[in-house]
């Protein structure tokens, strides 16, 4: 039997009605009794000495509520922002970690670095306070590119850093790629920027922060695609506040890219501020404010060689990369361009020996960190244009040499020379059915079509490996991860069979309130109007690691359904009970639990009513309930 | 200031500051927050409205300028029709997937439908040209174009019905 709202079934959005009629639930659109507004003050300057802040003249305006700066947080002995990776460099030691302030305290280092927040009784008085505010600064000499802040005489951000270097790593074998070079009959160059970008959702970062004296709880709304990691990170390392006393939620999201998927200061601030105060406080970003303080993406300089031998055959390739981190580092920012960056150096080819090193630099600009693909975007780049170039280099054509050094289907599992190992693949499957589609052979004919009208045309080809879901976190945690990359699931399921999804990833635009239900539906048999699906809040779901990396469906989805296999066994256990037979001749099937082979058995529904409601269950190996939770890592 | 207009066919009487934009009396004063913010300089078009029939995007209008206008917002849209849950052009983004994380949407349906009011016979072309002035960052415009074409088609359908 076909279900309907099953897994494959096309269904319409389940999440739509409330987002075509204006009644979704943004972070910006929340009111509260006694609701204040803050907003920050940001430095002006790239580099500078912060040498005082006379917040008397904002603080005099009435209706101004306090000024409070980093000088205020280190009173409060508020921590600094954490990383959640630490790699280490070729030498064997730890990256760079130095201070993250939330706000600055001694000196700025990027503009749009915060310096104070201001909170007020309106959003117009406090932007008022905020112009009102004096910060004194003494401005340095600022650097703001990778290649001249390593030169010897640049402008040094932190006493502890030389060389503004964070780290100087490496992966792959350096001796088996220089001697594939000396091999090699033809080495294809390219030297390439890949420029700096900001995410820019459509819906600006925002955070209200309230705290309930009556229960001493603090709950942070904040637009996040992971609001336990926020809760985890804010209240254990910079806020100091038990996590069953802190709540945070991600209510809808207006689009992330990656731009909320890290804990930012502005987060801990507001907690902090709201607790201080007594009251809640809104921030909402504006588009500008967002320029300045959103994490940006990529910004690398690379160099990059391929050794080929005569007949185009991939050698090695050597990858020398510097990636800027901005002024300070954002939660995940080291881990983009090293375990991110050089393992997908492999592509889809059997380049025999890889060595990728990347300098991984402090400037004084805003933090770069996870933008959509981080990392492998940038290393399929470098990789197909100095793939391309070597064609052009060759006089060979762009498909051919692909071809030749594509891993052929029959080579799966194929281990790659940077640490990852296919499991099974394609490519030059791939590569010809989309050759077909796009009707590469028939490019010359709209070519010269084009030229006839005037116009001008051009094609290009490129091959991708993504690494979804990151990685298992045993290995996640070798590479320099600070924590697991599982993702959790409960399946509630109600009386009457209706089922709530509690999961820790966390939907932006992404659907999953449909796909879910669809799993749900698939596995339970109920339709999935039945089934809905909570997250982005840590009151109501477990824990999670929340969205970002391609994860939700690959990993979330996962734990989803084996959730879900746990409900049916117990389903199974109650059914045996019932029709008093053996657990292993109880199938479910359509919907129904039944003895094999018999005409005997009861619907889903019955079994929920049951589990709620029942009379004579052997409690010491029958529990009443049927909810049931699963950790799935990938 | 004192300020009497209305607002998805509600009789509204404010008392405001003269800096108060259209886009605070509506999410602030009226707590109709279906109209969002998404930028500082009118570019985003995730504001917009109708004030007398026509698309404005709120964030740069001044309320104390609308005395005795008609403002229609995204959550009025539905009830323009008779009897019906949604908005034919609200219908056409659900079933095409015209929308996913939703920010721009309540902007880009209010935008569409002006477009198809004053074009019943829109082309591909003119949706898009249209619709420059309404930013989406998550769909790619593929279907919000497919969207807009259905919806005005169902809208020019149901007026030619009526």
């Amino acid at each position: 039997m076909v279900n309907p709202t099953g897994i494959g079934a096309s269904l319409l959005r389940r999440e739509d009605k409330r987002f075509l009629t204006g009644r979704g639930n943004y972070v910006a659109d929340l009111k509260r009794p006694g609701l204040t507004f803050g907003v920050f003050v940001r430095s002006p300057h790239a580099h500078a000495w912060l040498r005082g802040i006379d917040a008397s003249a904002a603080l005099a305006i009435p209706g101004v509520i306090a000024a409070l700066t980093g000088a205020d947080l280190v009173a409060d002995d508020v921590g600094g922002m954490p990383v959640g990776w630490g790699i280490h460099g070729k030498d064997g030691l730890p990256m760079k970690e130095p201070p993250h302030p939330a706000m600055a305290h001694d000196k700025v280092r990027h503009v749009g670095d915060a310096v104070a927040f201001v909170v007020a009784e309106t959003i117009e008085l406090a932007r008022l306070a905020a112009e009102a505010l004096v910060v004194e600064y003494e401005i340095l000499p600022a650097v703001v590119g990778v290649l001249e802040a390593v030169r010897p005489d640049a402008p040094q951000l932190f006493d502890d850093v030389p060389g503004n270097l964070c780290c100087d790593w490496e992966m792959g074998d350096k001796a088996a790629t220089d001697a594939a070079f000396q091999g090699a009959v033809h080495i294809a160059r390219i030297s390439l920027v890949n420029n700096r970008l900001i995410g820019n959702p459509m819906e600006p970062r925002a955070a209200v922060a309230e705290y309930e004296r009556s229960t001493d709880r603090t709950t942070l709304w904040t637009t996040s695609q992971f609001p336990h990691v926020v809760r985890l990170l804010m209240g254990n390392f910079v806020l100091k506040i038990p996590q069953h006393k802190l709540r945070v939620v991600a209510p809808d999201v207006g689009g992330g890219f990656g731009v909320k998927q890290f804990h930012y200061a502005e987060e801990a601030v507001l907690t902090w501020a709201a607790r201080r105060l007594g009251r809640p406080i809104k921030w909402v970003a504006d588009r500008s404010e967002g320029f300045v303080s959103d994490a940006q993406g990529r910004d690398h300089v690379s160099e990059a060689e391929l050794a080929l031998d005569e007949t185009g055959k991939f050698l090695g390739l050597r990858v020398s990369t510097l990636a800027n981190m901005g002024g300070y580092l954002s939660t995940f920012a080291p881990n983009i361009p090293t375990n991110l960056y050089a393992p997908l150096l492999g592509g889809v080819y059997t380049t025999p020996a890889i060595y990728c090193e990347v300098k991984v630099v402090f400037t004084n600009t805003v933090p770069v960190d996870a933008y959509r693909g981080a990392g492998r975007p940038e290393a399929t780049f470098l990789l197909e244009r100095l793939v391309d170039v070597a064609a052009s280099d060759l006089g060979m054509d762009r498909i051919e040499i692909r071809r030749r050094n594509m891993i052929p289907k029959e080579a799966f599992p194929y281990q790659t020379p940077v640490v990852v190992m296919y499991d099974s693949g394609d490519p030059m499957g791939c590569m010809d059915r989309a050759l077909e589609v796009a009707d590469w052979a028939g490019f010359p004919a709209r070519k010269a079509e084009s030229v006839k009208r005037g116009q001008l045309r051009g094609i290009g080809i490129s091959t991708y490996v993504e690494a979804c879901g990151l990685a298992p976190s045993r290995l996640a945690i070798q590479m320099g991860a600070r924590g697991g990359l599982y993702e959790s699931a409960t399946v509630r399921v109600h009386p009457t069979g209706h089922v709530t999804v509690l999961i820790g990833t966390h939907s932006h635009g992404q659907g999953h309130e449909t796909t879910f239900a669809q799993i749900v539906s698939e596995k339970l048999g109920v339709p999935a109007e039945n089934v809905d699906v909570v997250f982005g809040d840590t009151d109501r779901v477990q824990f999670g690691m929340g969205t970002y990396g391609s994860r939700s469906l690959v990993v979330g989805g996962s734990a989803l359904s084996m959730a879900a296999n746990k409900v049916i066994l117990k389903g199974r256990k109650i059914a045996a009970h019932q029709l008093e037979a053996a657990l292993e001749d109880i199938v479910f099937e359509n919907g129904r639990f039944s003895v094999t082979g018999t005409d005997r058995g009861r619907a889903f529904e019955e079994i929920c009513l049951s589990a709620y409601v029942p009379a004579d269950y052997p409690l010491e190996t029958l529990e009443p309930g049927l909810e049931e939770q699963a950790f799935y890592d990938p | 200031m004192k300020l009497a207009l209305t607002v998805n066919g509600g009789a509204v009487q404010v008392d405001i500051p003269p800096s108060t934009l259209l886009s605070d009396l509506l999410r602030e004063t009226l707590c109709l927050t279906g109209t969002h913010i998404g930028c500082d300089t009118s570019q985003c078009g995730a504001c917009v409205v109708h004030v007398n029939g026509r698309s404005v995007k709120s964030c740069t209008v001044l309320a104390v300028a609308l005395e005795g206008a008609d403002v229609l917002s995204i959550e009025g849209l539905a009830a323009t029709q008779p009897a019906a849950e949604l908005h034919p052009m609200q219908t056409a983004f659900h079933e095409n997937h015209g929308l996913q994380c939703g920010f721009c949407t309540p902007g880009m349906i209010m935008s569409a439908v002006e477009l198809a009011t004053l074009n019943p016979a829109l082309t591909e072309d003119q949706v898009r040209a249209g619709l420059e002035g309404n930013l989406c960052r998550c769909t790619g415009y593929q279907n919000i174009v497919a969207s807009v074409l259905a919806g005005a088609a169902a809208m020019h359908t149901a007026t030619q019905e009526v």
